[in-house]
């Protein structure tokens, strides 16, 4: 649910306080007093209903959706603009960029193809490997977007090659195919997935529960209310492909930054109601390769195609990890 | 050649593997290692793509259910081939791993009140599958992946393929592969292992199934000369999505869908006048095909392919966002087709195979027949048969069984490897050096078939004779194209002569065990002459408990598997005519 009736102060907020400082500044010299006593609350108070409205705005915003309703914006509605082949098949070149491992060079290859209306990318990387080139490698394997194998760079965009229909995604008769470069590449589409999964481990991903016996032996189920999942379960529907590693601007240039994937798994187990860590969880985080080297560029929650969204995770990581600060002092 | 000595080492990374390696070291003491392989990266495992829910009674006692009701479902679902016992044992353990689930992270669907909830099932008498949406294996598996990096002594291995389990006489000696990332070949010396590879689904073409259930874990086994226990026995999914076989997971009916012809009837009253929609899988499948070959099926355009709809327009888009947000997922990405507005085409697809390595009720693998089982040698889920689905497994139990035998076997192993030696170094090199030559053999081959072409030959053949309805000629058909096919394997062309993720190489090794597979589970096929669950033979309709009420075990032997056969155990439910 969004807060309209916010939206309004909180615009008259953004755009008073900058007139109400230039007033200040220009009016310092011959009428100090009014600065004093009339302007600095008003600005004073712009900054606290700019403050008030945009967490909300930014919280508001982020709870309790499900990701399909998010899809459905996006790619659903995508699909069905499209015109379905009209004939039986259609030719398509695929250009694969593969990455030659001897070479260490990124190579173009064309494999002439076909696709009908219900034909995937991954179905025709399949295809040029049986029927043109064995030598092609790429990871695959359940063709139903839940496994996480196949991301890899189609025209241009991180995406599943599972979920990509290949007549949505052609353009003037061919589909190019990339691989994730953000990962360390090893052969043709195929990333090296090591240090991702180690970003991935280094957040200590797991339900933490002070009784480690008890957990194990687990008796007892816990109990917890649906509005108690709704606060995770956007965020655990992550099938780990490294899409938004690829999509993300700041890991493609600080290494160390730990990323998207991981930073939205913590700060999915922070949110599990049944989860003990507590604020524990964020301090391994509130560092500059942490939390605070994410830039809001919003590209990981874009390519996602499973919905979570770890760009509001991240700042919302951010919000808790502010508040615990005040509380420590 | 390097090799590495571990206390116990896992083959497969899904819910059964993966259970295993975590209760295998929760249960040994400190500084025992443990190693799991996965020839994919370990949290993509098949497992991820179960949907519909784990059964267990939770609260025995309440809603009229007990641990005895959940048995008798099971064993009358499975046509009275299940062992008993070990359904008694996986029926009461099973509400234990939902509970222990519930405790790593899954995000169960609760009630009001934030109790688990229970949707009904297939061939259950009443509502006793806990679920998380429509993404239950994924759900679990992320926890396991999760909990199991946290859990001390687990090295994991992504992207590793085995081709040869190394056996000293009657106990395991070690395995033999290679790191797909490098080309590396590997020798781990182990004191016992676990074999949790999953099923061989992917012999069929049309499939529920990933890519990656080609049955290896059981190909080897076959290969060593271990027995394989009721191969025929394949379970067909009613409701694959056509053109592409992507599973619509039974929980649709669960959740109140139907199946319509193309005269728009629920033509299941004419099959399962009681359960409708929700007899056991066999049963809907066979219903399925047979209003197909009536003419009462609807054509798919684009595809051809023949299909029934399966009606979920009446459950509203809330609850199907709520319930079934995968299915409504996949059908708009995959088809186009938002099924709060159409019916989604379905039809049957290969999905679960009952069959596979023979094990005792503790998961051990046996030697043969009844007697002596192999030391440190287990095998847990799908790729073992204990059997306790029998000839049809209901669904939903699935996930309960790897859980229940995936502790189990962690369990044992941890004992077997805490009172063993490894074998002498000296020996397990030599056998090393054997299985280093063969695999050198494999990818040299120059020959004249493309491993892709006789893939594609074996599944059709598969579809053709193997599907739904069988007939003897069809079978016997069917046999003598699988030895061709075998014929033609020894001379496959391998074109990728590179080390690095050499994915030829991988699926070449790949479809010569599919071949494997087929073979045997064609002859047993061929030799049951009885309908008992998922197998139909048009020639003999009927179950014949007098001859047939046993277990098939076929072992390797230069003229393709040799067969004997076992006994049922059977403790409480004496046989009885199944109706639905």
């Amino acid at each position: 649910m969004r807060a309209s009736f916010l939206v309004a102060p909180m615009y008259v907020a953004m755009i008073g306080v900058p007139v109400l400082m230039i007033l200040y500044v220009i009016s310092y010299a011959f009428a100090p007093l009014i600065c004093y006593y009339v302007l600095l609350p008003l600005i004073v108070l712009g900054l606290f209903i700019f403050g008030v409205t945009g967490f909300f705005e930014v919280y508001a915003s982020t709870s309790t959706r499900s990701p399909l309703l998010k899809m459905e914006s996006d790619s659903i509605s995508e699909f069905k603009d499209v015109k379905l082949a009209e004939k039986h098949e259609i030719p398509i070149d695929l250009v694969v960029t593969r990455f030659n491992n001897h070479t260490k060079k990124l190579e173009k290859q064309t494999y002439k193809s076909g696709a009908s209306r219900f034909t995937t990318v991954l179905d025709m990387l399949l295809n040029a490997k049986s029927e043109g080139d064995q030598t092609l490698s790429f990871r695959y394997s359940c063709r139903m977007g839940i496994c996480g194998s196949c991301g890899m760079v189609i025209n241009g965009k991180p995406m599943l090659a599972c979920e990509a229909n290949s007549i949505n995604n052609v353009i003037e008769g061919k589909i190019e195919v990339g691989p994730m470069e953000a990962h360390p590449l090893l052969k043709d589409l195929v990333t090296d997935f090591d240090e991702f999964f180690n970003k991935h481990i280094s957040i200590k991903p797991e339900l933490y529960r002070n009784d480690k016996k008890e957990q194990y032996a687990a008796q007892h189920e816990y109990q917890q209310k649906q509005s108690q999942i709704e606060e995770f379960l956007p965020y655990s529907y992550c099938i780990m492909c490294g899409l938004c590693m690829d999509a993300c601007p700041v890991v493609n240039t600080n290494k160390d930054f730990i990323g998207p994937q991981p930073l939205s798994q913590a700060y999915r187990y922070y949110k599990d109601s049944r989860d003990e860590l507590g604020k524990k969880r964020i301090e391994s985080i509130d560092t500059l390769d942490g939390i605070w080297g994410c830039e809001f560029a919003g590209a990981c929650s874009k390519v996602c195609p499973k919905g979570v969204d770890p760009a509001t995770a991240i700042q919302l990581l951010k919000n808790e990890a502010i508040k615990g600060d005040i509380k420590k002092e | 050649m390097e090799i590495l000595d571990y206390d116990i080492v896992i083959i497969g990374s899904g819910i059964a593997g993966m259970s295993a390696a975590i209760h295998a070291s929760k249960s040994s003491k400190k500084g025992t290692k443990i190693a799991i392989l996965s020839k994919l990266h370990a949290m993509r495992s098949h497992s991820v793509a179960a949907e519909g829910g784990i059964s267990g009674v939770l609260y025995p006692g309440q809603n009229d259910d007990s641990y005895d009701l959940h048995a008798f479902d099971t064993v009358k679902g499975s046509d009275y081939l299940a062992d008993q016992d070990a359904v008694e044992l996986l029926v009461k353990n099973a509400p234990k791993e939902i509970r222990f689930f519930e405790h790593i992270g899954v995000p169960w669907t609760r009630e009001e009140n934030g109790d688990i909830l229970f949707r009904a099932f297939g061939g259950m008498s009443v509502k006793r599958t806990a679920f998380a949406a429509d993404k239950t294996g994924f759900f679990m598996m992320r926890a396991l992946y999760d909990y199991l990096i946290g859990t001390e002594g687990i090295k994991v291995f992504h992207e590793y393929y085995i081709t040869e389990l190394l056996l000293d006489k009657t106990r395991v000696a070690g395995l033999y592969g290679f790191d797909m990332s490098t080309g590396e070949r590997i020798l781990f010396r182990t004191k016992a292992c676990i074999i949790a590879t999953g099923g061989y689904a992917r012999v069929f073409g049309f499939t529920t199934t990933s890519y990656s259930s080609t049955g290896d874990g059981i190909a080897l086994a076959y290969r060593a000369g271990l027995p394989l226990k009721d191969m025929e026995f394949i379970q067909f999914h009613p409701t694959a999505l056509a053109p592409s076989g992507i599973l619509i997971t039974e929980a649709a009916r669960g959740e109140g869908g139907y199946l319509r012809n193309s005269k728009g009837e629920r033509f299941m009253k004419d099959y399962a006048k009681s359960k409708m929609e929700l007899a056991p899988r066999d049963i809907v499948s066979r219903a399925i095909i047979t209003e197909i070959n009536k003419g009462n099926g609807l054509v798919q355009k684009g595809s051809e392919m023949a299909y029934v709809d399966l009606d979920l327009r009446h459950l509203g888009k809330e609850k199907l966002d709520f319930r079934l947000p995968m299915i409504r997922e996949i059908t708009i990405k995959s088809i186009g087709l938002d099924p709060a507005e159409e019916p989604i085409p379905v039809r049957p697809a290969a999905h679960f195979t009952m069959g596979g390595i023979h094990t005792d009720i503790n998961g051990r693998i046996m030697q043969n027949g009844l007697r002596e089982h192999m030391h440190g040698l287990f095998a847990a889920g799908e790729c073992a048969c204990v059997s306790v689905h029998g000839s049809n497994r209901l669904g939903s139990n699935s996930l309960s069984q790897c859980a229940v035998w995936g502790r189990l076997v962690g369990m044992e192993a941890a004992k077997i490897a805490s009172s063993s030696n490894h074998v002498p170094l000296t020996k397990l090199k030599e056998m090393g050096y054997d299985a280093d030559e063969c695999l050198n053999k494999f990818i040299g081959k120059d020959g004249e078939y493309s491993p892709y072409h006789i893939r594609d030959k074996l599944q059709n053949v598969m579809e053709e004779h193997m599907y739904v309805f069988r007939t003897q000629k069809g079978m016997k058909q069917a046999l003598k194209e699988i030895k061709n096919l075998k014929k033609e394997a020894c001379n496959m062309r391998i074109e990728d002569k590179g080390r690095l993720f050499n994915t030829n190489l991988r699926d070449a090794l790949e479809i010569r065990n599919l071949i494997d597979l087929s073979e045997v589970a064609t002859s047993g096929a061929i030799k049951r002459k009885e309908s008992r669950g998922a197998h139909s033979v048009v020639e003999h309709k009927e179950r014949n408990d007098k001859e047939w009420m046993k277990h098939t075990i076929a072992v390797i032997s230069r003229q393709g598997p040799k067969f004997e056969y076992i006994p049922v155990k059977i403790t409480k439910w004496k046989p009885q005519p199944r109706m639905y």
